[in-house]
């Protein structure tokens, strides 16, 4: 067999913590473009036309790192349960074959035993470096999602506008090239005293808005086209729950669904696949919260969404909270998602000020 | 009391057995007419504009029954007997039915891979005040109903099969094939341009067909190869679904092509999340075996002349 080298699904920030743990494996690895209008066009062209987006815009990203010399490709099925998630790997390793690409693919399912077999297979690491390169992940993963969640915080906040973004690449970039776990406390304490060096105005009275939806087009901002960022410029606080964690904490706690499934009985009394419930779960949690407006995130056509979100327009109507549905594909176009959101902000800006009012 | 059943969608799964069911019982049941251009557009006008044409045309008929009768039957159809899924948009179908309309839905879970269906037909007699007897009498005379017509459409496909006309296999989910308006009449173009088109419903899957009516159909040989050698020779491969209609579909065109096909038609409603999976694998195997494949997005704006067109064209192909 060839040397395998390796790439695989890019997924916004996260991309750094997964080339991280092949890296540790000792593997040699190519990480897939960055998202670009270009690289999504070029998987739209081969992909199934009817498929949903994510998987086009993965596709897309494999295509320059198997021009570079990858050989290999990850992916993981299984992640949605009942929706077309399950066919990612089947249909990208044909289409790919198709389009004359020698490559080996490791399609495998999201159960922690799977996982670490299809690891153990391709890279003949030892248990403990496997575990090792796992906990080194997680901790990469855990720092990330917490950079986003402080970043969310700090956005509307800062006087000088831009410097949360500013501070936020450059930390990303940093974590992507540490590589010896043991200088990891130090480059998170240095993010963390940058990040707190930032000048903001406190008890500052903010809007807040919620990003609910499919988990791909929610967490990652090259897909959204920075939905939260550009939130969070214009003075509105953004808070999202759904993140690899909570999909993973979900895996192993299957107890969360239930509890799930009880809070949401009066609306939906299935799953729908995916994370159909989650969204409606979220949202009742959020008004609940006193929130000022519900942004919801999906791919085009994404079944689960699409299927939930008549129920959350009707409790959109019951509780009168502003919401705006947005789905995105290879031809949602930057300047319309830009002047939909700025339509959305006045509304969300009117809404806390008639709550106020009232109180 | 009246039971209300939208004819559309899952109707066509389980054509005939629920209106015998609930009249067994001794319910009244209206059954939404054929689909039609107002049930169409009533339907387009409420849903979700992404969601499949099916599910639209799903709406138009809740909607024609609303206020017509006391109860509106929307099962959710979870899994069937082999444990394989129905599509994720069945599963929250009489929730979003339940926000559409205002005439109560009667709606129960059908899930075989947590309990047998008479368990959940005995829940849904409960909702309908009805004892175990009653309702085990009902389910036996509806499934008894379904069981013959089924046996009617097995002997009608090895009737197709011996004609002489270009035979054309149509590919689809139920709720096309059958509802001729959401089709634009498919079968009846076809039979015109002179092909005989043969529903992939009407293909008896392997297990089901008897031996001897099997190899006889077969060019009339006498069975003297085994089975494995028929099947051996084509080239399938495809993942293993988690849905049942994926598996039907793959097993039932395995078997159609041990027929003399002309070619092949897959018609898909615009928005089916499954079949843009499903599609790129009936394509492969059709195309492996090298039988002409043509593939038809139906949706609300199809218009006839396109469609009559296209087929006119894929004739002269073959």
């Amino acid at each position: 067999m060839k040397k395998p080298i390796i790439t695989f699904a890019r997924w916004g920030n996260y991309t750094i913590a997964f080339k991280t743990l092949f890296e540790q494996l000792g593997l040699e690895v190519i990480p897939p473009e960055k998202t670009n209008s270009q690289t999504i066009a070029e998987g739209a062209k081969i992909a199934p036309e009817m498929y949903c987006f994510p998987m086009k815009v993965t596709l897309g990203n494999y295509l320059p790192a198997l021009k570079k010399g990858a050989n290999t490709i990850f992916m993981v099925q299984n992640v949605g349960g009942s929706c077309r998630q399950r066919y990612y790997g089947a249909i990208q390793e044909k289409v790919l074959k198709e389009t004359g690409h020698d490559i080996n693919f490791l399609d495998f399912r999201a159960a922690p035993k799977d996982i670490y077999s299809a690891i153990k297979k391709i890279s003949n690491a030892s248990f403990w470096q496997i575990i090792k390169a796992g906990r080194f992940f997680f901790k990469k993963l855990r720092l990330i999602e917490k950079i986003e969640k402080v970043a969310q915080y700090y956005r509307p906040r800062e006087i000088e506008k831009g410097m949360t973004d500013k501070i936020l690449t450059e930390s990303f970039s940093k974590l992507e090239e540490l590589k010896k776990e043991k200088d990891f406390p130090k480059l998170k304490r240095e993010i963390f005293k940058k990040l707190s060096e930032i000048k903001i105005e406190e008890n500052k009275d903010l809007p807040k808005v919620a990003l609910v939806g499919e988990i791909y087009t929610v967490c990652d901002p090259t897909i959204n086209f920075e939905v939260e960022s550009k939130l969070g410029r214009e003075g509105v606080e953004v808070h999202r729950e759904m993140d690899i964690t909570y999909h993973l904490k979900k895996l192993i706690f299957p107890w969360k669904d239930w509890i799930i499934q009880k809070k949401i009985n009066p609306y939906l009394k299935s799953t729908v696949g995916g994370h159909g419930r989650d969204a409606i779960y979220e949202m009742l949690h959020y008004i609940k919260e006193d929130f000022d407006g519900i942004i919801h995130l999906l791919p085009f056509q994404c079944m689960p969404e699409v299927t939930v979100r008549p129920i959350l327009e009707k409790i959109h109507r019951e509780s009168g909270i502003p919401f705006l549905s947005i789905s995105l594909d290879e031809q949602t176009a930057e300047a319309g998602i830009d002047t939909r959101l700025e339509a959305f902000i006045d509304v969300v800006r009117n809404y806390h000020q008639s709550k106020k009012s009232k109180i | 009391m009246i039971i209300g059943i939208p004819r559309a969608l899952i109707y066509w799964k389980q054509p005939y057995f629920w209106e015998s069911f609930f009249e067994n019982l001794g319910f009244k049941v209206l059954l939404s007419p054929p689909t039609n251009k107002e049930i169409v557009e009533m339907g387009v006008k409420v849903a979700d504009p992404e969601t499949c044409f099916s599910n639209k045309v799903y709406w138009g008929h809740l909607l024609w029954l609303d206020g017509k009768c006391d109860l509106i039957f929307v099962p959710r159809l979870k899994a069937n007997e082999e444990k394989l899924e129905y599509c994720p948009k069945f599963f929250g179908l009489p929730d979003l039915a339940q926000i559409l309309v205002k005439t109560p839905i009667l709606t129960e879970t059908f899930d075989r891979r947590k309990e047998e269906t008479k368990k959940a037909l005995e829940r849904l007699g409960k909702k309908l005040k009805k004892n175990k007897e009653e309702i085990k009498k009902a389910a036996g005379t509806a499934f008894l109903k379904e069981k013959e017509l089924k046996e009617k459409e097995e002997q009608e496909f090895f009737k197709k099969i011996q004609s002489k006309k270009q035979k054309l296999v149509l590919v689809s989910h139920p709720y096309n094939l059958y509802d001729d308006y959401v089709n634009l009449r498919m079968k009846e173009k076809l039979e015109k341009l002179g092909a005989e088109p043969i529903f992939i419903d009407e293909v008896p899957i392997k297990s089901q067909i008897s031996n001897l009516k099997y190899r006889a159909s077969i060019n009339g040989s006498e069975g003297e190869e085994e089975d494995e050698v028929l099947f051996a020779s084509q080239n399938l491969n495809w993942p293993k679904f988690h849905w049942e209609f994926g598996k039907e579909l793959m097993e039932r065109i395995e078997v159609a092509l041990n027929y003399r096909i002309a070619g092949a038609i897959e018609i898909s409603s615009f928005g089916c999340g499954c079949d843009a999976v499903i599609k790129e694998f009936v394509e492969k195997t059709f195309k492996q075996n090298r039988i002409p494949f043509l593939y038809l997005m139906i949706d609300e704006q199809t218009g006839e002349a396109g469609i009559q067109t296209r087929l006119e064209a894929f004739m002269d192909t073959i």
